[in-house]
Order: C-alpha cells, then structure tokens, then sequence
C-alpha cells in the first residue's frame, strides 16, 4: 500500500471519527443524559464525549457538582466497593425471549414462541421510569432477539427522553431493515458473532454467519459505534486473532469478549462448549496481543476477571479501570421478559425481600436496600479460601456466580474455573473443573 | 479542601445485556498512559462545573 493511499484512509477515519462525535454532541444536546449521580464515597460523573463513567471521591465531586451538603454524604466518606452503590450503573433488559435463531448455548433458551407473560411496550416504559428515577446511567437491550420488537425504537427514545443512554445487542439475523431506522437511537449496539464461517456454525448450531456479517456490514455503513460480542468457547478460542482481523477490517469500534455461562440451554452445552483450564490461563496474552496486532478496542465481561488476575497485572490500574469482577446486583441488574427483576442476566429471579414476593424491575428502588436484597450476589466479602487470600479479590469478587451454582452446586462458592482455585483444589487433592 | 481525585473510569457503553463489559485495551499500555489521560479527563469534568444533580440525590 502506498504511503498516499495510507494517508488517505487516516484522514478518512479522522473526518469520520470528527462527524462521530459531533452526532455525539449533537445527540446529547438533543436528550442530555444523566450527567452525575452521588454516592457515599463521592460520586460518578458521565462524559459523552470521550464516552466514560467517571468515578470520583467527594472533593472531587465538590468541584464540579452543583450540591452543598447531600444526605447521602451525611457520614463518613467510603471506599469506592465498601458497599453497594446507590443504584446499578446499568441495567440489562431481556425484553422478550423470542428469537428464531435456536443456537444450542443460548444463555436464556429463547424461542420463536418467546416467553409466557412477557412485558409490553407500556410495562418496559415504566420500567425505563424507575431506572432513571433510581440514577442508572446506561441500560442494555436484548432478549432472545429484541429487533422483532415493533416497538423497540419507541423504548429507546423513552430511555434518551429520561436521560438514560440505551445500547443493544443483535444477532443480526432479522429485521435488519427496522435496527437501521432506529440506529441512531442506541449509543453502541453489538452483534453476535461467535466464530467466522464454520466456526459460526459450530459454536451456534446453524450456518448463520453470512447474514450476521451483512448486518455489520449495513450498520457500520450506519454508525460508528458498531461492534461485536464474541462468547468465547473452546472451538473458536483458536480463532480469536482471526475475529479481531475480522473487527479491524469491517471497522468495528470494539470486541467484546464473553465468557461462555452455564444458563438456559447453555446449562446443557456446558461441558462441551465451555473453554479448558488451559484456554482460560492463555486468555489475557491471547486477547492483549490480537488486540495489539490489529489495533481494536478490548472489553471483557465481568466473569473473565478471575482470568485477568492469573496474570497479576498491576492491581491499582484494574481499580482504575474499574475492572470488577461480579457485579451482579450492585453495578448491573437485569430482568426478565416478564419484569422479573435479576441481578444479572444470568441468575434466576431476585430473592423476594423480608414479607415480600420476588420483585420486579419497577420495584427496583424499594427492593435495592432491602435486607438480603440479591442474595448470594451481595455475599462477596464473606469469602472463602483461596478467594479470602487473594490479592485480587476486591476486586474479582470471587468470580461467577452462575458458574459456582452450576458447577459446585453452591452460588456463594469460589469460581470453580479461576485457575487460582484450580491450583488449590489440585493441592488438596479435591476434583476440579479441567 | 482538597483538590479530589478520580477514582476509577469506565470506558465506554455496554451493549451486552448479559454482562458488564470492561475495557482493558489499556492493559496493553500500562499505567503510565492511564496517569497521563486521567488529569485530562480531569480538566473536562471540571470545564463543565457546576453539573446539576438530580433533586432525588441531593
């Protein structure tokens, strides 16, 4: 390629990524989305441009907030992590279980039928209410395959009205035509994509992979802010160099790296699509260096935290990276199509408060402080050996949850695929998860 | 009073309904590149002060 030619596609991008944020702006303008939310140990201040939650101690936030003295701040000033936040940062809302697709691991079974007694446009819009009124910031959608929702784009423009930023994930396998209208709507949206060519159809169970790279195609003709979302499984951790060439050449603003959960029916496809003690130790290299060789943004899900601290990077600049490990019912929340209030995707139903039912999203704010409020998900610091010992565990959180129920019987176990876990088990001779 | 410090910052949004994603491209370029863009990050909050807050949080 010639010197010209590589100029010329830097300059291309730079005007791109300059009318990028300038629809940013513009956008923001337009639905101002919640800019700062206090918290005891000070509070978290969002930024459109670069895209960020900040989070800052109580000088700081004096500085720049409009607050005197709130009652949140009335005692003394904690540690970001010494408790939960005052509200999720984001929620994540299935809001159907209807999809056409039948992947074999799906996290949630999803079905053409869907789910019985799933919520409609009116419910998820008071739950979008709630949300703002509790401070979350961003909120997640997805299902099943949400794009055969009639009405999504109506939801996302509450969400914007309400000051919170809606993102969506797609298989991109549908409905293509309806997404592209409302793209503008979404902050970042995300297709599924598990594997190239073959390898799509051995992770997911059906050939699929042609019309999901159209849709990126056609999206990133869209938007910039257009990535994917990779579960990561033991037949396409091989290939993960080649789906990050893949991001680099279509243009994607990231990759996002998911750990393959035990959840829907993905419970029954656990053992054989889930990655290999080895395949986890080799993540972190793996991920950085594909990255790196093809220059494109990493994120990783919570659950891929036990496998980050293997390495032992500096633990100071995961904190600053605000890199935790399950945050299930404290950062994030989700709910079921039926409004089924959960603290992650992939946990059952929250656990009903004291004289209680089970709550639903629209409760959030009545439930969020309630005693035993999220179970097992806010027991992290009444840890066990080798998490109690473990440098990392502020901050891992003793890894996820879902795997230790799945996998040990016992949610509030060590995860049982952390390798430090793994390492101790051999010591004492216990069987582990290989 | 002091002058505060930033915490912590999460890039990015996250699309996945399935989980928090983190960035960690800044793993590749350590700290040092983290403490350089942290006082930038900085200097923007504090560009726009006097943010409002919720009345709810106040």
């Amino acid at each position: 390629m010639s010197v010209v030619t590589s100029l010329g596609r830097l300059a291309a991008r730079g005007v791109e990524g300059a009318l990028a944020v300038a629809v940013r702006v513009w956008r923001a303008r337009q639905h101002p989305p919640r800019r700062a939310r206090l918290e005891r140990f000070g509070a978290i201040l969002q930024l459109t441009v670069p895209r960020a939650l900040v989070f800052v101690d109580r000088a700081f936030a004096r500085r720049v907030l409009a607050v005197d003295r709130p009652a949140i701040w009335a005692g003394p000033e904690t540690a970001l992590g010494d408790a939960p936040l005052s509200a999720p940062l984001e929620a994540h809302l299935q809001l159907t279980n209807r999809c056409d697709a039948g992947c074999q691991g799906c996290y949630t079974g999803a079905s053409p039928e869907g789910a019985p007694g799933e919520w409609g446009l009116a419910e998820w819009m008071r739950a979008i209410d709630q949300l703002a009124d509790a401070g979350v910031f961003h909120v997640a959608l997805g299902g099943g395959e949400s794009t055969v929702l009639p009405w999504l784009g109506e939801l996302a423009e509450h969400a914007r009205r309400r000051g919170i930023v809606p993102n969506l994930t797609t298989s991109g396998l549908s409905n293509l035509d309806r997404l592209l209208a409302i793209s503008g709507q979404f902050g970042q949206i995300n297709v599924s994509l598990d594997g190239l060519g073959a390898t799509y159809a051995r992770v997911r169970g059906f050939d699929g992979f042609a019309r999901a790279d159209a849709a990126i195609r056609a999206l990133r003709r869209a938007k910039r802010e257009i990535g994917i979302n990779v579960v990561v499984t033991r037949h396409n951790f091989d290939e993960l160099d080649r789906l990050f060439a893949y991001a680099a050449q279509r243009r994607l603003s990231e990759v996002e790296l998911l750990r393959f959960k035990p959840s829907g029916r993905g419970a029954r496809a656990y053992a054989e699509l889930r990655c290999s003690d080895a395949q986890h130790r080799a993540f972190l290299p793996a991920v950085l260096a594909a990255a790196r060789r093809h220059a494109v943004r990493v994120k990783v899900d919570c659950s891929y935290t036990p496998m980050l601290a293997h390495h032992r990077p500096d633990r100071a600049l995961l904190a600053e990276l605000a890199v935790y490990g399950c945050t299930g019912g404290d950062f994030l929340i989700g709910a079921k199509p039926g409004g089924q209030l959960t603290a992650c995707s992939f946990a059952g139903p929250a656990p009903a408060a004291p004289g209680g039912e089970r709550p639903r999203v629209t409760e959030l704010l009545r439930y969020w402080a309630a005693p035993g409020a999220f179970g097992a998900f806010r027991s992290w610091r009444d840890a066990r050996e080798p998490c109690a010992s473990c440098d990392y565990h502020s901050l891992c959180r003793g890894g996820c949850r879902v795997v230790s129920a799945h996998t040990v019987g016992d949610a509030t176990a060590p995860d049982p695929e952390c390798p430090r876990v793994v390492d101790a088990a051999a010591r004492i001779h216990v069987p582990v998860v290989r | 009073m002091g002058r505060g410090k930033i915490l912590a910052i999460k890039w990015g949004m996250n699309p996945n309904s399935s989980s928090l994603g983190v960035d960690v491209t800044f793993l590749l370029v350590g700290a040092t590149v983290l403490a350089a863009v942290t006082p930038v990050i900085g200097a923007l909050l504090r560009w726009r002060r006097a943010i409002p807050v919720d009345q709810a949080d106040r």
